[in-house]
């Protein structure tokens, strides 16, 4: 039985495949450094065991350099981006179906202001004792380092912590000011999420007030979101999150959908209401706190991305393509922030909240 | 004596130590349609709550098939007793199908998709209810009964041994109060449902259960249970009985402009 919509969505579906595979391709070739799409298509073709064509311009170094920038520097960047892209409107979809309100965001709901705070309180307090001056440095630094960090020292993996202890703290303040049951009051629970973004935002001002300008600089710069400092080590703790969270809603697919149809329906359908929906926050704060740890504070992406899905397909909710469209927006948002600028980069988080606060007024109208 | 699919012993439910509920006790027989009657805030949404574990009552005994339902895991439970919820829920955007769908959930793991079979479950579920056109429409733009139709189709897919309505016919005309009932008991399901109009009550169900605030005040087939007496007393109006021409059930007329005395009502012959 395949009818109007079920096309539809197998057709968006395709195309959405097809402009992932496509998209590195296209998106390595824009940058500060001019690199032509041919020369693209060269490195990926000897990535995937074609023979280097030698030097077509007769510049050997000329073409390591450029390798060099599209390997290690753009192809790890547009796969972060990807992955946040990702992993933020996948929370997105799923905050806003356990909550039923179709304005939930990690970013709108202080999770991420929370997430924020816990690394800069991480941040601060070990780089006073020294301890950590020189992760304070690397990760905070607008620059990418060359010299990879392993994935699974203590010092790459504090930040992630503290950033989740952070957001996990937001959504029970969250969850207090709004109520218990009361979940369904759209309003009052987008309030708390507001009133909580200030106070984790105020405490972040605090902390920032008694570090160093340098150290302000730098985590003013990765609190508006960058994808700049993207790496082929840092790429793997959001990377597997996002995929094992991804995972684990698709999963729960249907409990997760059953919740929208209200607590006792879901109860009566044999789901465990109270129990599904924190794991589901905290898996929501757990992506949110990897993301903002590896590339700050990018909003409205978790807003922005399910609602256009669910435009397209009302009443699915097609995980894996709304993490596919998330992901593709993000890296061409990131591709615009790195072009528009001449000589220098946009942060996303400017772009992607400029786009998305246009696009909640939008919401708020149609929601009348 | 058929064998019974659900018993409940001395149930009590208190909330800051007002008695909601106490001490009822009845059993559903196999394949019986059991109505459930009493004025406004009589108890019946919240003993038909205990049934289903939305509410744990403070003590008593509730058991499906003779084992506790303490006992039995969310899921387990959501396989032997569908709901059909008196308030339909705000569904933002969901198509007839997809709602109707809902109900595979209880039988379905972890990472399963919907099979053929599923698929074909849904629609006779569909069909059953006389909602197979509106399969792809939204169904937040369905009339009232055709919501309410689409909800027992939900409870149909879910394949429950018990189906638990909490006032089905609210809202519906006539019409509709008449098909669902009808149509809930052509599905040869143990039924337990809340309804308010008695007469109604009277034509459709097997047994019958008056509370009145919190208490059984009686048991039995339509014509044990509405009497005049118990009607004046629990509901405060007066009316007289008499057979159904059709069916010979009770058939309730009330009267207009008196008040039941303490003496009761007077005769009106």
């Amino acid at each position: 039985m395949i009818d109007a919509s079920q096309r539809r969505y197998y057709v968006c579906f395709s195309l959405l495949v097809l402009a992932t595979l496509l998209t590195p391709i296209f998106a390595a070739s824009f940058g500060a450094a001019n690199i032509h799409l041919n020369d693209v298509l060269m490195i990926f073709n000897t990535l995937l065991g074609g023979d280097m064509p030698s030097a077509i311009d007769g510049s050997e170094h000329a073409v390591t350099i450029t390798q060099r920038i599209v390997l290690e520097l753009r192809l790890p960047r547009i796969l972060l981006a990807f992955v946040a892209g990702a992993g933020l409107s996948i929370a997105g979809s799923v905050l806003q179906t356990v909550t039923r309100n179709p304005l939930a965001d990690p970013y709108l709901f202080g999770i991420s202001s929370g997430a924020s705070f816990g690394a800069v309180l991480v941040v601060s307090l070990f780089s006073q004792t020294g301890l950590f001056a020189e992760m304070f440095s690397g990760v905070l630094t607008i620059a990418p380092s060359f010299t990879a960090q392993p994935w699974w020292s203590w010092s790459t993996l504090s930040i992630p912590i503290g950033a989740f202890i952070g957001a996990s703290l937001s959504v029970l303040v969250v969850f207090m000011l709004s109520g218990p049951g009361r979940s369904s009051q759209v309003e009052r629970m987008l309030l708390s999420g507001v009133a909580t973004s200030f106070l984790f935002g105020a405490l972040t001002s605090l902390l920032l007030y008694f570090s160093t300008p340098q150290a302000a600089a730098s985590v003013l710069f990765w609190s508006l979101g960058s994808f700049a400092k993207a790496s082929w080590s840092n790429l793997l703790l959001p990377s597997v999150t996002v995929g094992v969270s991804l995972l684990v809603m698709l999963a729960f697919r249907r409990q997760i959908m059953a919740l929208q149809a209200g607590d006792e329906t879901a109860h009566t359908l044999g789901i465990n209401v109270a129990k599904l929906r924190l794991s589901m926050l905290l898996l929501c704060s757990l992506i949110t706190a990897m993301l903002v740890a590896t590339c700050g504070g990018i909003g409205f992406v978790g807003l922005m991305i399910p609602h256009t899905v669910r435009l397209l397909f009302s009443g699915r909710q097609p995980m894996i393509l709304t993490a596919m469209l998330g992901g593709l927006f993000m890296v061409w948002i990131d591709v615009i922030a790195r072009c528009i600028l001449f000589n220098q980069e946009l942060p996303v988080g400017i772009i992607t909240a400029a786009l998305g606060s246009v696009f909640f007024l939008f919401i708020l109208r149609q929601r009348r | 004596m058929s064998e019974s699919v659900l018993d409940v012993n001395h149930l009590f439910w208190q909330v800051d130590n007002k008695t909601i509920l106490a001490d009822i006790h009845f059993s559903l027989p196999k394949g019986q349609m059991l109505g459930l009657i009493g004025p406004n805030g009589a108890g019946k949404s919240s003993l038909l709550r205990c049934l289903y574990r939305y509410i744990v009552p403070t003590s008593g005994d509730i058991e499906i098939f003779s084992k506790p339902i303490s006992e039995y895991s969310s899921k387990l439970l959501a396989q032997n007793i569908a709901v059909v919820q008196q308030d339909t829920p705000h569904y933002f955007d969901m198509t007839t199908e997809q709602l109707v769908a809902m109900g595979l959930t209880p039988h379905k793991g972890l990472f399963d998709s919907n099979t053929a079979q599923d698929r074909e479950r849904v629609v006779s579920a569909l069909t059953k209810v006389g909602l197979q056109q509106k399969a792809q429409q939204q169904y937040e733009l369905l009339s009232g009964g055709e919501k309410q139709r689409a909800l027992i189709a939900r409870a149909i897919v879910q394949q429950p041994h018990i189906l638990i309505l909490d006032e089905p016919t609210n809202h519906l005309d006539i019409r509709y109060q008449i098909q669902i009932l009808e149509l809930v008991k052509s599905l040869g399901i143990s039924v337990i449902a809340s309804i308010h109009d008695l007469n109604l009550a009277s034509a459709m169900c097997d047994k019958l259960l008056l509370l009145d605030q919190g208490r059984l005040i009686a048991k039995g087939t339509p014509t044990e249970v509405l009497t005049e007496r118990q009607i004046s007393e629990v509901f405060g109006v007066c009316c007289d009985i008499n057979l159904h021409p059709q069916h010979g059930k009770p058939l309730i007329s009330y009267f207009y402009g008196y008040q039941p005395s303490p003496k009761g009502c007077p005769d009106h012959d």
